[in-house]
C-alpha cells in the first residue's frame, strides 16, 4: 500500500475487493478520528472503541460513500454518530453557567502539552451539554465551517452557532473556576 | 466565524485539543482483523446464494390502482418448508398480495419482496446490509406501470437498506421505518426478519 495513495483510490480498491486497502484509510484518518473521539468521550479506551466501531461500519457501508474523494467528511459523520451512541451526549456533571467576562486570566498562560491543563479541559468539556461539546469540537478543534457542520449533524446553522457560543461561555467560566482552585 | 481567534482562552483550549492523541500501537491491526472477518463477503457469498433458482411468485399488478400515488411499499412473504404461506404487509397497504406461492429454497430463510412504485425511474436497485450495499447485485424488475420488485431470501435478523434509483439516488423505503442510526449519509430503512415469522419493524406509509 502506497502511503501517498489518495482516499478515492483506496476506496475504489476496497470496492473492487481488496479489503487490505482499507488499512490505508485507517492510517489516513485514525489520528484525526482518535482526537475527535477523545475530545467527545474523554476516555482513551472508549474513544478507541468508538473509532474502531466507526471504521468497521464505514467498511461495511463503503458503497454508500458517494464521493470517495471526500471519504474523510463521510467518515467523520459516522464517527460523530458513533460517539453520540456511546453516550457522548451525556453531561457528566451539572454545569454552572455564570456570565463572567473576566474568565481568561491564568489559563491563557499555560504551556501547550501540560497534562494538568489537558485534564482540566477534559473535565470542563465533560460538564458541557453533549450537543454543545460536539459543536465546539467540530468548530474549534476540527475547524469545520458551519455549513459543513449543518450537513454533518443535521442541525441548523443558527442552532449550531448558539451551541458553540454557549460552549465557549461555559468553558471560560469552568476553566477559570478550575484555575482559581489550583491557585488557591 | 472564528471566535477563538479573538479569545485567547478558547484559542488555547482548541490548540490543546488539537494536539495529537496517541493511538494504541495495535489499533490498525485490530481494526483490520475485524475488517478481514467482515470482508469475505457479503457481496460474493450472499450474491451467489441469491442467484440460486427458487420458485417465488408475487402478483402485484392487480394492486397497481390502489398503489397509485403511493411512493413506495413493501410486502413481506414468509415461506417455510410447508406448502402454506403466511404474508404480512405494512398496515397502510390495503390489499393482500393476490397470489403468493412458492417453497423455501433453504430452510430458515424468508423470502422478502421489496416493492417500490417509481414511474419515472429508469432503474431501481436494492442496497443493504444483506448484499454489502452493492446496488449492482440486486436490480429490481419493472413489473409494469412503474412498479419495481425484487425477491430477497433473508435469514432472521435486522437489516438496513435503501433503494437506489437511476444508479445514484438513495431512497429510503417509504413503507418501512427509517433507520434510527442513519449515519451513512444516505437515507436508510430498517427491516427485521424474525425466526419463525417476519416482523416488519413497525411504521407504515
Amino acid at each position: 500500500m502506497r502511503q501517498d495513495e489518495s482516499d478515492a483510490a483506496l476506496v475504489r480498491r476496497v470496492l473492487d475487493g481488496d479489503a487490505e486497502a482499507f488499512g490505508g484509510l485507517v492510517t489516513h484518518h485514525g489520528d484525526r478520528g482518535i482526537r475527535y473521539a477523545m475530545a467527545m468521550l474523554g476516555d482513551a479506551a472508549e474513544a478507541e472503541e468508538a473509532l474502531q466501531d466507526a471504521f468497521v461500519r464505514a467498511f461495511r457501508s463503503l458503497r454508500t460513500c458517494r464521493e470517495p474523494d471526500r471519504f474523510g467528511a463521510w467518515f467523520l459523520r459516522i464517527l460523530v454518530n458513533r460517539c453520540r451512541t456511546r453516550g457522548a451526549m451525556r453531561r457528566r456533571s451539572a454545569a454552572i453557567f455564570v456570565d463572567d467576562e473576566a474568565a481568561l486570566e491564568g489559563a491563557a498562560a499555560r504551556p501547550p502539552g501540560d497534562p494538568d491543563w489537558r485534564e482540566e479541559i477534559d473535565r470542563a468539556l465533560a460538564r458541557l451539554d453533549g450537543l454543545q461539546r460536539e459543536a465546539f469540537v467540530l468548530k474549534h478543534v476540527e475547524g469545520l465551517e458551519y455549513e459543513e457542520m449543518a450537513r454533518l449533524t443535521g442541525a441548523r446553522i443558527p442552532a449550531l452557532k448558539m451551541r458553540v457560543k454557549r460552549a465557549c461561555d461555559y468553558l471560560r467560566v469552568l476553566l477559570q473556576e478550575a484555575n482559581d482552585a489550583r491557585v488557591r | 466565524m472564528h471566535e477563538s481567534a479573538d479569545d485567547p482562552l478558547i484559542a488555547r483550549v482548541a490548540a490543546e485539543l488539537r494536539r495529537p492523541v496517541p493511538l494504541s500501537p495495535d489499533f490498525d491491526a485490530r481494526v483490520m482483523a475485524v475488517v478481514r472477518r467482515a470482508a469475505p463477503g457479503l457481496p460474493s457469498r450472499a450474491w451467489q446464494w441469491l442467484r440460486e433458482p427458487r420458485t417465488v411468485a408475487v402478483s402485484p399488478i392487480g394492486g397497481l390502482a390502489m398503489a397509485a400515488g403511493v411512493a413506495g411499499l413493501m410486502f413481506i412473504g414468509v415461506w417455510s418448508a410447508w406448502p402454506w404461506a403466511v404474508s404480512r404487509q405494512p398496515s397502510a397497504v390495503s390489499r393482500q398480495p393476490s397470489a403468493v406461492s412458492g417453497a423455501a429454497a433453504v430452510s430458515g430463510r424468508s423470502v422478502v419482496t421489496f416493492v417500490l412504485v417509481a414511474p419515472q425511474a429508469r432503474t431501481v436497485a436494492l442496497a443493504g446490509d444483506f448484499n454489502g450495499w452493492d446496488a449492482a447485485q440486486l436490480p429490481l424488475r419493472l413489473e409494469g406501470s412503474g412498479l419495481w420488485t425484487v425477491d430477497v431470501p433473508l435469514r432472521p435478523g435486522r437489516y438496513l437498506y435503501a433503494f437506489v434509483v437511476d444508479g445514484r439516488r438513495f431512497v429510503a423505503d417509504p413503507a418501512a421505518p427509517p433507520a434510527p442510526d442513519d449515519d451513512f449519509g444516505a437515507p436508510t430503512s430498517v427491516l427485521t426478519v424474525g425466526g419463525g415469522a417476519v416482523r416488519a419493524a413497525g411504521g407504515s406509509l
